[in-house]
């Protein structure tokens, strides 16, 4: 925040910080050891964990007859929850490239985490399609290289391949995007370890950052290239995923405002996660100066447009069957209202459209038990769209002969428990190894002033933007 | 302030004038001559300026309700913009008017509507009317309000900021989305009743704000030169605006490309028809001189920073846009209207001239009836001072 900026403003960071408290407060909670807290967590993750390698393993060996899935219903609650925790990631992307690009500096409180969560919901995503090949352990088919297999050649004009390029260009952008944030992070982690292991892989992982200006200007041109380039990803990724089933001819499936609604979709569940983790972090990390009820304000705003915008989409859509006169697009959005799984399209509609209207409300905005509920229900309601959008436009075929039902088996529900245990697995290390807060970032969009305390910040960290420390007034880190 | 500003623009109000006054005699003769083909300019003249009027509304809207500071220098620009909505908006509503018998859908199958009741309701003369007033109305009353509440600061400064016009952006923005998505559905899509598309208000969407952005970096370019907004609005401000115009324009595109590429992938009959009809033949490489215009310009010449910050690219890159715009409205309105031979005569010459004449008095009047600066604007400090 420079001088100009508008005393309307509210400050970032609260609490009347130096830069050595900011430094500090990050960096201690990942410093000490872990609280029972975190060890009850964490157990219980990787129980889920355990639960979900021990069915992937069943599956692996006996074989995906063992899903519930059927010759009307081929796709269900595999590729649910690919979409949904691909859409997860979706808003980690968004906050770090995009709200970058528009100079939202309150993203930096919480960039960092919710990259890390993007990273970790691809890695779920990738389990669902893996073992739906069946043949898990020829995954590397689906890459296009010169090989001896005769005629066995991917198929360019497949959305399916296409996904297999966007995800895994996804993962590769996000992890690099991610990591490359963490570099001056990883320098005053280093800077303030005694030493021993820490040091020694910070030492290695921060490439030996020296915090000169010439280092920092390099780290914010390549920032934000890399913030460019994964911006497009925002949505080609959901895009892509959308097209799997808009390509078909199946009603329901094929429609063209489903690249937008993904996107949107994708982000309003990715921003419900963001806000369900960090509402967490905060309270036992001890972060509520720097997430501040500002920061969970403006992400429940940006929940509240998402789920208008998706809202809108289900209008569209229901609108555009009447409108267009065709018998079996109006049959599917019938049978979604008021078919046998009129359940899960009402607990959509209701989690996804009708609950976060409470959001247009400042009061409900600043209540954190609220926003939490209302978080955890967008995750749930998210969850059925993609349900309502695989499994009743499925089930429910052109010829009445072959309706079927679809109930998941015990081995699909255990996966997706599995999948839950991973990711929270992984948030929970990566919340031990890694500081949880981008603490160069939050340093030059605090815009604090210089006090006496800072030489003692300029020996123990040089991983403070030179903006910061040079001039009066700090400059936004990463800001060209 | 107003005095100064009167005087450097005379010379435009006059030309503009008297390029009203001769295209509006000229497209009169064609009116009696070629009475069909005025209709569709008239359609598409009438549809292109209320969106930019609108789009300016959107604008202000969504830079409110982001709590944005940037804008506040040019504020002004695209209030004015939205000074073009009563006129053009009567002018639609005349417009579909004369051929509101048309609209209607109306089945002569043996055993009545059948699955086609809704469309058949929802095209009916009076519900299509009454859909059109309400949707000009209410674009014009929340464009009116967002404007007032602004200009009411110039003489009661509110410390507080802009907390009224945030709600009313916001119950606007939500408003527009339902309305841009009814019009673009009733008055362009319904041309060709048996075709339909999800996609369709997002697209109408997308090409409204790129052509408004145009449009406000024409003026504002224009208005700096002039004198009025000089030492005012910033190299930076137009950075912030190309960018903006590169990433609408990419927006644009990717809406565009969604639509096409999942019906062309799904092949479906009732649906390729649209696309059949303008890719194929003469219309095709219009098509593809829309994309070129709406994307492929933009795209390329605003990537380097300089390139944004320079007036004469940005001006140049604006009007190839709004040309885009034009281009694009043609060929969704055209084809079914005057069928596989694309037109472009004295009727369209004299339209585009009408209307960009008219706009830019309806401009003007509107931006010289204000302080041309928001001056106690909380944020115009910030405006002042910021570095893209």
């Amino acid at each position: 925040m420079s001088d100009a900026d508008a005393p309307l403003r509210p400050p970032l960071i609260t609490g009347d910080k130096s830069l050595s408290d900011i430094t500090r407060d990050i960096c201690v909670p990942m410093e000490r050891k872990p609280t029972g807290l975190w060890w009850a967590a964490f157990l219980v993750s990787a129980a889920a964990l355990t639960v979900g390698v021990a069915a992937v393993w069943y599956q692996l060996v006996t074989g995906i007859g063992t899903w519930g899935l059927n010759r009307t219903v081929g796709w269900g609650f595999d590729i649910t929850n690919f979409v949904f925790w691909v859409g997860i990631g979706h808003a980690g992307t968004l906050i770090s490239a995009v709200l970058f690009l528009f100079r939202q500096k309150w993203r930096t409180a919480v960039n960092r985490s919710a990259e890390a969560m993007t990273l970790f919901a691809v890695m779920c995503a990738g389990i669902f399609p893996l073992i739906h090949m069946g043949r898990t352990w020829l995954a590397y088919w689906t890459l296009p290289y010169p090989n001896t297999r005769g005629p066995l050649w991917v198929n360019f004009r497949s959305p399916l391949l296409w996904d297999v390029f966007a995800i895994s260009t996804y993962l590769l952008i996000s992890a690099v995007f991610w990591y490359v944030g963490l570099i001056p992070d990883l320098a005053t982690v280093r800077d303030r370890s005694q030493p021993g292991l820490r040091r020694r892989v910070t030492s290695i992982l921060s490439l030996g950052w020296d915090g000169s200006a010439r280092t920092w200007h390099r780290y914010e041109t390549v920032y934000m290239l890399l913030a460019g380039l994964a911006t497009p990803l925002v949505f080609s990724v959901h895009t892509i995923v959308s097209m799997d089933f808009a390509t078909s001819v199946i009603p329901g499936w094929h429609t063209t405002i489903f690249p937008p609604y993904f996107v949107a979709g994708a982000i309003f569940s990715g921003l419900a996660m963001v806000l369900t983790l960090m509402l967490i972090a905060r309270r036992v990390m001890h972060l509520e100066d720097y997430v501040t009820l500002t920061h969970i304000e403006r992400m429940s705003l940006l929940m509240l447009s998402m789920g208008c915008i998706v809202g809108f989409a289900y209008g569209t859509e229901f609108f555009m069957a009447a409108y267009s006169g065709n018998p079996y697009e109006q049959f599917v959005f019938k049978n979604r209202a008021l078919g046998p799984l009129s359940g899960a399209y009402w607990t959509m509609v209701t989690c996804n459209v009708v609950v976060p209207q409470l959001l247009w409300f400042r009061s409900v905005r600043r209540s954190l038990p609220l926003v939490f509920m209302i978080a955890i229900l967008v995750n749930v309601g998210m969850w059925f769209e993609r349900f309502v959008i695989i499994v009743t436009s499925l089930h429910r075929d052109f010829l009445p002969s072959s309706w079927a039902h679809y109930i998941p088996t015990s081995i699909e529900i255990a996966t997706f428990v599995g999948s839950f245990g991973l990711f929270f697995t992984c948030f929970l290390i990566f919340c031990r190894i890694a500081p949880a807060i981008a603490i160069a970032e939050v340093k030059g969009a605090a815009g604090l002033k210089k006090r006496p305390a800072m030489r003692r910040v300029d020996a123990q960290s040089s991983a403070v933007a030179p903006g910061t420390v040079a001039a009066e007034t700090a400059k936004p880190a990463g800001v060209s | 302030m107003t005095a100064a500003p009167h005087a450097v623009l005379s010379s435009i109000t006059r030309k503009a004038a008297a390029t009203a006054v001769i295209s509006a005699l000229l497209l009169a003769a064609c009116a009696v001559a070629v009475p069909g083909r005025v209709w569709s300019n008239l359609l598409l003249a009438a549809y292109y300026l209320i969106t930019v009027g609108t789009g300016a509304a959107v604008f202000l809207a969504l830079t409110n309700v982001c709590g944005a500071g940037w804008n506040a220098a040019f504020r002004r620009v695209p209030e004015a913009m939205t000074g073009v909505l009563p006129s053009a908006g009567i002018v639609l509503l005349a417009v579909l008017a004369a051929r509101l018998p048309e609209y209607a859908w109306h089945h002569h199958g043996e055993h009545g509507p059948g699955t086609f009741w809704f469309k058949e309701m929802w095209l009916s003369p009076p519900f299509f009317a009454a859909r059109a007033v309400g949707i000009v109305l209410l674009w014009t009353v929340f464009a009116r309000t967002l404007v007032r509440n602004s200009q009411r600061q110039d003489t009661r400064p509110e410390p507080s900021g802009r907390p009224v016009n945030t709600a009313v952006s916001a119950v606007f923005l939500a408003v527009f989305a339902m309305t841009i998505s009814a019009a673009g559905v009733d008055w362009i899509m319904a041309l060709e009743p048996m075709w339909f598309s999800t996609i369709w208000g997002v697209y109408q969407f997308s090409g409204l704000i790129t052509a408004a952005l145009a449009v406000m970096i024409i003026a504002c370019i224009v208005l700096r030169q002039r004198g009025p907004l000089r030492g005012v609005f910033r190299d930076d401000h137009l950075h912030d605006l190309g960018r903006l115009l590169i990433g609408f324009s990419c927006f644009w595109m990717y809406i565009w490309f969604s639509q096409y590429m999942l019906i062309w992938y799904s092949n479906i009959p009732e649906e390729t028809a649209y696309f059949i009809r303008r890719t194929h033949g003469p219309w095709g490489p219009i098509v593809l001189s829309s994309i070129v215009l709406n994307w492929l310009v933009p795209f390329f010449v605003l990537l380097p920073r300089s390139c944004k910050r320079s007036e004469r690219v940005m001006l140049k890159v604006a009007v190839v846009v709004l040309l885009g715009r034009w281009v694009d409205l043609y060929v969704m309105i055209f084809p079914p209207v005057v069928g596989d031979m694309p037109v472009f005569g004295i009727p369209e010459a004299a339209t585009i001239l009408c209307a960009g004449s008219l706009s830019v008095l309806l401009f003007l009047r509107a931006f010289l009836s204000s302080e041309t600066v928001p001056r106690n604007d909380p944020y115009l400090s910030e405006s002042l001072q910021y570095h893209a």
